[in-house]
């Protein structure tokens, strides 16, 4: 059996130091080695000046659900934001640092300074190799890389290739800077640097996978299944985290017949969707936090008037603008509650990257199917972690066409709010021979005409509560883990917090603690039959989530008949399993 | 609100420590750091064969934790060499390219491993046990070591070469008694210490100078004097210790073989201080510099050092003669009379 390889990579300097990109070329490229990856970055808001930056990246020939909490590897690109990520990386970690910047550094700006007995630090003259691979200092970040691929054992010459591709755009003067920075790094380290370290990637055992693999982000993920599953139309304004959704279809959508619009904010976005799906096409908007918040009376149109609308909230550091680079999980009551009057809607939460993809291709079903909007949760963390996954499966047929249009004895009185024992009504696309209609956010008669009269507005409301609750059948039910009966405690999370929750219930048990673990899909309408017998199975309820109330928990706790345990964090960086594991650790005693 | 003093100490020995405590007990609020181009916390050297051999583990060869740094205010800075000194402006330049300020120095950078002029070119094939780092390495090694050969020597040599026969290895001594540090021995003495370890097996040979040392494959080929070849598979040298001063030199600090301080121990510059085996220290009834060897000394140096930087007038004194007992011959020394090259 091959040893167990897990490790966490972080790189840290300033922005416009190549930071990101560091991570993004390591990740991808151990990505490519068949590794397990879990990444995630954190930089400043600022699109222009020189605030911290980190690429953290989790590298194992495990299975991994969580990014890990500290680093085993720091690489300090810039030295005053490298310390104050120094307490980060593990007791008996590694730094790699500079130790020949372009001028002395001031008392305690140095962070080979405030290294500590039990961290083994290598220097490496960063700026000085760069300088003489490239003639500039600025591929220092390629230089650190290629220390990594000497001092750990990583194949240096497929490593150089990966560079190549990673820049086969550039030209050749960027191409040839990159690799020869790379190269002056590797062979500086192999030829000044005894290892004393025990970490290796080499031979790391992993089987060449049966299936195509792929390295993927989570917004790349619901971008690929917003083409694959056809949408027609993306109207969206750019807001971190979500904008590299509206980047990826604005070069893919034209070609396939699709159209992206920047609009001229988040209202205008919501309402060209809405009008789209009017209008009988598939379309959705991506945004965050302060964008969401705008579109809520717009989306209630879609609830009201029956509209296809699919909304992709990758949540931020809020309220307001908030902490637009950091991850949080605050929006879910805006997701779930926001908005005027009883207004039901859909809202999928997805945990992985794989899901990413298979709740956008759910999303676009559900909208169309159930008439109404649909938003999918996802988090900063989660739109920008780096995963290496088995290819996705393009969606069914089923999935690719769910409008209930109305049939011939429909369109002889149409009837586009009929009262049905699903709750959904046959729609007729605009245009359709007998099918108009008057469409509203009035409350409205099932010919869609503006009734205020009590009785319409409770069948109304019962209609579209009803088809919500039937779209519960079509979402996956809750994944569950661990211990199935005397359960100790049961921890229930969402969202991206599911993997780190997982992992902390796998360890748990190790520990001998009765853990079992479940995360629901569906946040609205809750899978609430599932999440009560979990809870009753549990003698302590813990949920962890990402916001300061503990909205999740709230949201359960008419379900649940027990005390719930709140573990909440809101520190802009994904919860710690290790954080989850010692909260089970502590209410278990 | 006036600027906190900050005492630095460069070296994490035992009279930095003592310097640092009597600064500690006796200044509250200062700033204290301790630098220390080591990466181990502060050990006993004369343990270091203890270490290698097993006897002890690496907490036991400890004087001092981490931890015990921190909860006495004072900043343990390990593995961070200082490169130059600027009295001037009172700063330091590390080698990681950082720039520290002092208000008041402390140099008790200890000593290094001394190889006799005669020795000199073949330096690069000695390995050393000078530090920890030293010893760790020798760990490592000692399992694949079958006939090493020691040059000595010193006292640690000698513990080294009995450890060395302890572990059944087949090793030879090569005895400089002429040199022998820190004393010197005379024929007789050199004569009853060789009988007293070879009777421990251990092949000692006195008064038959190496030559020329080579290598063949892995291995070392000394010729000495007389033409007789020892071959050995790892090859160490003892030949005691001088002061490690090196990176002082061109600050402007007086130096001659180890840093002239006074009889109070202060340097050419008012805030400096030296104390312990760097320290080459103006004796007034000798009227003449000295430096001394041994723990105590340094502790009673590191102590002195610091009551003087903090405003004291205390004179050192010399430790009373101290008896070594080596290989059942009785040596007294105290005060190291002799500067050896």
């Amino acid at each position: 059996m091959a040893r167990k390889i897990d490790l966490v990579i972080e790189i840290c300097g300033s922005a416009g130091e190549g930071t990101i990109s560091a991570g993004e070329i390591l990740s991808r490229f151990m990505s490519s080695q068949g590794f397990e990856i879990m990444s995630f970055d954190t930089y400043p808001s600022e699109i222009r000046g020189f605030g911290k930056c980190v690429a953290h990246s989790r590298i194992s020939n495990q299975k991994i659900f969580s990014p890990g909490k500290n680093a085993d590897v720091l690489v300090a690109l810039n030295d005053v934001h490298s310390i104050s990520q120094l307490p980060f990386l593990k007791e008996t970690g590694i730094l790699i640092f500079d130790n020949k910047p372009l001028r002395y550094h001031e008392e305690d700006k140095s962070i080979a300074g405030w290294v500590e007995p039990g961290i083994i630090s290598y220097g490496i003259p960063l700026h000085e190799l760069a300088q003489r691979a490239a003639g500039s200092s600025r591929g220092r970040n390629m230089v650190a890389l290629g220390a990594i691929a000497s001092l750990f054992g990583i194949n240096a010459k497929a490593f150089e290739e990966s560079i190549i591709k990673r820049y086969s755009k550039k030209s050749r003067i960027v191409i040839d800077s990159n690799v020869n920075s790379f190269i002056e790094g590797y062979k500086w380290a192999k030829e000044n640097i005894t290892k004393i370290n025990g970490i290796s990637f080499e031979s790391p055992g992993i089987k060449p996978s049966r299936k195509k693999r792929e390295i993927i982000n989570g917004n790349e993920a619901v971008a690929r299944a917003a083409i694959d599953s056809g949408i027609h139309l993306f109207a969206g304004y750019p807001i971190t985290p979500a904008t590299k959704i509206m980047e990826i279809l604005s070069k893919e959508l034209p070609g396939r017949g699709g159209v992206v619009i920047q609009t001229e904010d988040e209202i205008s976005a919501i309402g060209n969707v809405i009008g789209a799906g009017f209008a009988g096409k598939r379309a959705m908007t991506a945004t965050s936090g302060p964008g969401f918040s705008l579109m809520t009376e717009l989306g209630n149109l879609a609830i009201m008037a029956e509209v296809p609308a699919v909304i992709v909230n990758s949540q931020r550091g809020g309220p307001s603008t908030g902490l637009p680079t950091k991850t949080e999980q605050s929006d879910l009551n805006i997701a779930v509650k926001g908005g005027s009057g009883d207004s039901y809607r859909i809202v999928l939460a997805p945990t992985t990257v794989e899901e990413c993809y298979e709740c956008t291709c759910l999303a676009l079903y559900l909208a169309e199917k159930y008439q109404t909007l649909v938003v999918l949760l996802l988090d900063f963390f989660l739109s920008n972690s780096i995963r290496n996954i088995d290819s996705p499966k393009k969606p069914a047929i089923k999935l690719l066409d769910a409008n209930k249009a109305p049939g011939n004895r429909d369109l002889k009185s149409y009837k586009r709010y009929k009262i049905t024992g699903t709750g959904i009504s046959p729609r007729a696309i605009p245009g359709t021979p007998g099918g108009m209609f008057v469409s509203t956010g009035l409350e409205h008669s099932e010919e869609g005409l503006p009734r205020y009269d009590s009785e319409t507005h409770e069948k109304m409301t019962e209609k579209r509560y009803m088809k919500i609750q039937k779209a519960l059948k079509e979402i996956p039910k809750p994944k569950r883990s661990g211990c199935k009966k005397n359960i100790k405690v049961g921890v229930l999370a969402w969202g991206s917090t599911a993997g780190s929750a997982r992992e902390a219930v796998a360890e748990a048990e190790k520990c001998g603690i009765r853990a079992a673990f479940m995360s629901p899909l569906s946040l609205s309408p809750l899978p609430v039959d599932e999440i009560t017998e979990f809870a009753n199975e549990c003698e302590i309820l813990l949920v962890p989530e990402l916001n300061s109330s503990g909205q999740f928990a709230d949201l359960i706790a008419p379900y649940v008949y027990k005390k719930i345990e709140k573990l909440n964090m809101v520190t802009g960086l994904p919860m710690p399993s290790e954080d989850i594991l010692s909260k089970i650790k502590e209410i278990a005693e | 609100m006036p600027k906190k003093d900050h005492y630095v100490i460069i070296g994490n020995g035992p009279a930095g420590n003592k310097a640092a405590d009597v600064l500690r007990e006796n200044d509250r609020n200062a700033r204290i750091t301790i630098l220390s181009d080591e990466h181990f916390s502060f050990y006993y050297r004369h343990k270091l064969c203890d270490f290698m051999s097993g006897v002890i583990d690496e907490d036991t060869l400890k004087v001092k934790f981490y931890k015990e740094y921190k909860e006495k205010n004072i900043r343990l800075r390990l593995g961070q060499r200082v490169e130059k000194i600027d009295p001037d402006s009172k700063t330091l330049f590390l080698k990681h390219m950082e720039k520290l300020r002092y208000t008041k120095l402390i140099l008790a950078v200890g000593s290094a491993p001394r190889v006799l002029p005669s020795l000199l070119r073949y330096k690069d094939y000695f390995t050393f046990m000078s530090n920890y780092n030293d010893a760790a390495n020798v760990k490592s090694m000692l399992e694949n070591i079958k006939n090493p050969i020691v040059i000595g020597g010193d006292l640690i040599g000698i513990n080294f070469i009995k450890m060395l026969s302890r572990l059944k290895k087949k090793a030879t001594f090569f005895m400089y008694y002429k040199s022998f540090w820190p004393f010197d021995l005379d024929i007789k003495k050199a004569d009853a210490i060789r009988l007293s370890l070879e009777k421990n097996n251990i092949k000692t040979i006195s008064g038959d100078p190496v030559k020329t040392i080579s290598r063949r494959d892995a291995d070392y080929i000394i010729e000495t004097e007389s033409g007789r070849e020892i071959e050995g598979d790892a090859l160490f040298s003892f030949m005691g210790r001088i002061p490690n001063i090196q990176f002082i030199k061109g600050s402007g600090i007086d130096t001659e073989r180890g840093i002239l301080v006074n009889e109070y121990l202060q340097a050419n510059y008012k805030d400096i201080y030296a104390c312990g085996d760097c320290a080459q220290i103006y004796n007034l009834e000798l009227k003449d510099y000295w430096i001394s060897i041994g723990w105590e000394n340094s502790i009673l140096q590191g102590e002195v050092a610091a009551y003087n930087l903090l405003g004291e007038h205390r004179i050192i004194k010399p430790m009373s003669k101290k008896i070594f007992n080596v290989e059942g011959i009785k040596v007294k020394t105290s005060w190291w009379n002799q500067l050896k090259t």
